[in-house]
């Protein structure tokens, strides 16, 4: 293979590559198997959500909102029902914020051993991605049968839940859950344990604190280089005010901590969900929210299974949102893949890529620049087409 | 009649059509034993057979930028590498089609030219993930054949022979060699799945790195004719081993059992262990492999 500074040996990853779940491309400069440069592009996705909701009534904006992502969708209602209900003025019920923690955290369970499994896979480790998987069924079973659904469940409402929660259900839900958090430690143990394993995870990907923190990590992928970040106990909302959750950390800040943390979190939720089920508040589901919301701006905050998920929501005080701006954990993450690919070897790449747990689609957006004067970024269709017909020429 | 057996052992046994048949289906029970091993369903008996029909029914394309004849050629060569070796086998119980003096090391030889076809298969494309594909199978050559050719000289040492019917004979008539050679039965076992590039040693065709390695650009009949020398070369290799070690094979119920046995444990190896990254692997075999076969080697010397 020839490597100088003059010829050098990209492999790509992407747009279409096996070990991407969705399309993205990725450049790696390698030299022999080490990676001395990493780039990014991103945006194939882009799906034009954010303007899709101007365009919508609010209630409407719910629906096409918890599509934004595939995994985590309750927890995009659940910002937008926030927010909207703070621009409203309105104070649901607690029961319905009880509701909409259980099923956040039940999201949380289910997404933690989606990636756990993806992780796993990316490792060559098929074996623990089906065990992982075929355990995992038992949370997506209890989300549908509570909602009805497997993926969007629709579970909020703006002003509460839809859904409420029975005693039946309930037994089934502590059922599951002693069954999760039996299967938890185990794979816990395992992560933790399996010498091959241990080979691809441990001391890999090392990020520290310091790193973590200039990067803008969020979520799992901060906690595990010891940055202590979580909405939900830096600013409670829904249920958390009444029963805290504990931040997990780690400082090792390697793959190996990544699973540690998720694999504690799946354990934190499963306890989380039993005390809010012994202490589940009798009383209404939700409240009446007017089908007009009154002008103003907010900002919600919620902790997505991939960290912080940030929603600007403006409105006009007519039944369409004049702008929502959706920021979704996987960007302030895409800093730390980057910077920590450079020095690990080209068979690292799919684990370090996937352990910040990337959501393509949640997270390209378009820019449009609007001042295109003296600007040689911007394009007019003569020049596109011109450049076109020179480039097959 | 003499003119005619030649012939037969070539296209129908033991080579040519038994092979091909055989091949397929014991790569049918690792799939399958491998997907129980995960708790999945697995592929139907005849997923490999359909697959090679579907694959030697499509267009094959070549590349540009690539050596056509080569390009062409490579798959013919491996399997045809494979394919002979299997004359030389005790393959199915039976002796073995023809015989002479040292043809153990002619067998080995005839094996690893099935994996010097895929590193040049790779190499001689212009895609990045086949040429990083080539240089992996390349460096696990490297890193596996010693330890393997040494864990299978310790049984050709005790049975002072270089010939593989000997060494059959010889292990039917003592005791299991893998009892007195436990060492030496490990590294063979390990170094077989490394030949085969059988999880934990798939860094090669690791799918989420490099797509699937050397055989990236490979298309239509020169990836079923890839793909059927390895389940022959599967099929061999096991051969190999139990007849060494596994105190030899004397008849048909004999292959079937003692090759399946070990497909079994191989099938368990696959699928306990993440996959080893390459330099993981070189360092495994010179470090541990190539180190357990040499202290194997001079415990059957002196003793």
């Amino acid at each position: 293979m020839t490597t100088n500074k003059t010829n050098k040996f990209t492999v790509p990853i992407g747009p279409q590559h096996p070990a991407l779940k969705e399309p993205g491309h990725f450049e790696f400069t390698v030299d022999g198997e080490i990676v001395t440069g990493a780039t990014a592009r991103l945006g194939y996705v882009h799906r034009g959500i954010e303007k899709a909701t101007e365009s919508r009534n609010w209630i409407q904006d719910v629906y096409i909102l918890e599509r934004i992502c595939g995994i985590c969708s309750h927890v995009h209602a659940m910002a937008f029902a926030q927010g909207v209900e703070m621009l409203a003025n309105v104070e649901i019920p607690p029961r319905a914020r009880a509701i909409r923690t259980l099923i956040a955290e039940l999201e949380r369970i289910h997404s933690h051993m989606l990636w756990a499994g993806v992780a796993a896979h990316e490792g060559g480790f098929d074996t623990l991605f089906m065990y992982i998987w075929r355990d995992r069924e038992t949370v997506m079973e209890l989300l549908e049968m509570l909602t009805g659904n497997r993926v969007n469940y629709s579970a909020n409402v703006l002003g509460g839940v839809k859904f409420d929660v029975q005693q039946d259900q309930i037994d089934e839900i502590r059922k599951g859950m002693d069954k999760l958090e039996e299967r938890s430690r185990y794979y816990l143990e395992i992560v933790t344990t399996d010498e091959t394993f241990l080979g691809r995870t441990r001391s890999i990907g090392i990020m520290d604190k310091k790193d973590a923190a200039v990067l803008g990590a969020v979520g799992p992928t901060a906690r595990a280089s010891g940055v202590e970040r979580d909405v939900r106990v830096d600013v409670p909302y829904a249920y958390y005010p009444d029963f805290p959750t504990v931040s997990i950390t780690d400082n090792a800040g390697d793959l190996e901590a990544r699973f540690v943390v998720r694999m504690k979190e799946v354990l934190e939720s499963v306890r989380l969900i039993r005390e809010i089920l012994d202490h589940l508040p009798e009383g209404d589901l939700a409240v009446r929210v007017p089908r007009r919301i009154p002008e103003g701006q907010v900002i919600s905050r919620v902790e997505a299974p991939r960290g912080e998920l940030f929603y600007y929501i403006e409105s006009n005080g007519t039944d369409t949102p004049e702008r929502v701006k959706v920021r979704t954990p996987t960007l302030p993450n895409w800093g730390s893949v980057l910077a920590l690919a450079v020095g690990h070897k080209l068979a690292d790449m799919p684990m370090i890529l996937v352990g910040i747990d990337p959501c393509f689609s949640c997270n390209d957006r378009m820019v449009h620049i609007t001042n295109n004067k003296n600007n040689d970024q911007v394009w007019s269709w003569e020049q596109l087409r011109q450049y076109g017909i020179e480039y097959y020429k | 009649m003499i003119k005619v057996t030649p012939l037969l052992a070539l296209l129908i046994f033991p080579g040519g059509l038994f092979l091909l048949n055989i091949g397929m289906f014991y790569e049918w029970i690792d799939r399958k034993l491998v997907a129980r091993f995960q708790n999945r369903i697995g592929p139907r008996w005849f997923q490999p057979l359909a697959d090679t029909i579907k694959l030697l029914a499509k267009e094959e394309i070549i590349p540009e930028k690539v050596h056509a004849g080569l390009f062409t050629f490579l798959p013919v060569f491996g399997m045809a590498g494979a394919l002979a070796s299997a004359l030389y086998v005790p393959l199915a119980g039976f002796a073995p089609s023809y015989s002479f003096s040292g043809d153990l090391i002619v067998v080995l030889y005839l094996l690893s030219m099935m994996t010097l076809c895929l590193g040049l298969a790779g190499s001689n494309t212009v895609n990045r993930f086949s040429l990083v594909g080539a240089t992996r199978t390349l460096t696990q050559l490297f890193s596996y054949e010693a330890p393997f050719m040494l864990a299978l000289l310790g049984p050709a040492i005790l049975t002072q022979s270089w010939q593989i019917s000997e060494i059959n004979f010889f292990a039917q008539d003592n005791i299991w060699i893998l009892v007195t050679q436990p060492i030496g039965f490990l590294v063979a076992l390990i170094g077989l799945m490394g030949k085969l590039e059988l999880p934990p040693f798939d860094a090669p065709e690791a799918e989420t790195e490099i797509v699937s390695g050397a055989l990236t650009e490979y298309s239509g009949r020169g990836l079923a004719l890839f793909h059927v020398g390895k389940d022959i070369e599967l099929v061999i290799g096991l051969t190999l081993v139990s007849a060494f070690y596994l105190g030899g094979l004397a008849n048909p119920l004999e292959f079937v059992l003692k090759t399946l046995g070990l497909l079994v444990v191989m099938a368990l190896l696959q699928s306990l262990f993440a996959r080893l990254r390459i330099d993981q692997t070189v360092g495994l075999w010179w470090r541990l492999g190539a180190l357990l076969a040499l202290i194997q080697l001079l415990v059957v010397l002196v003793f």
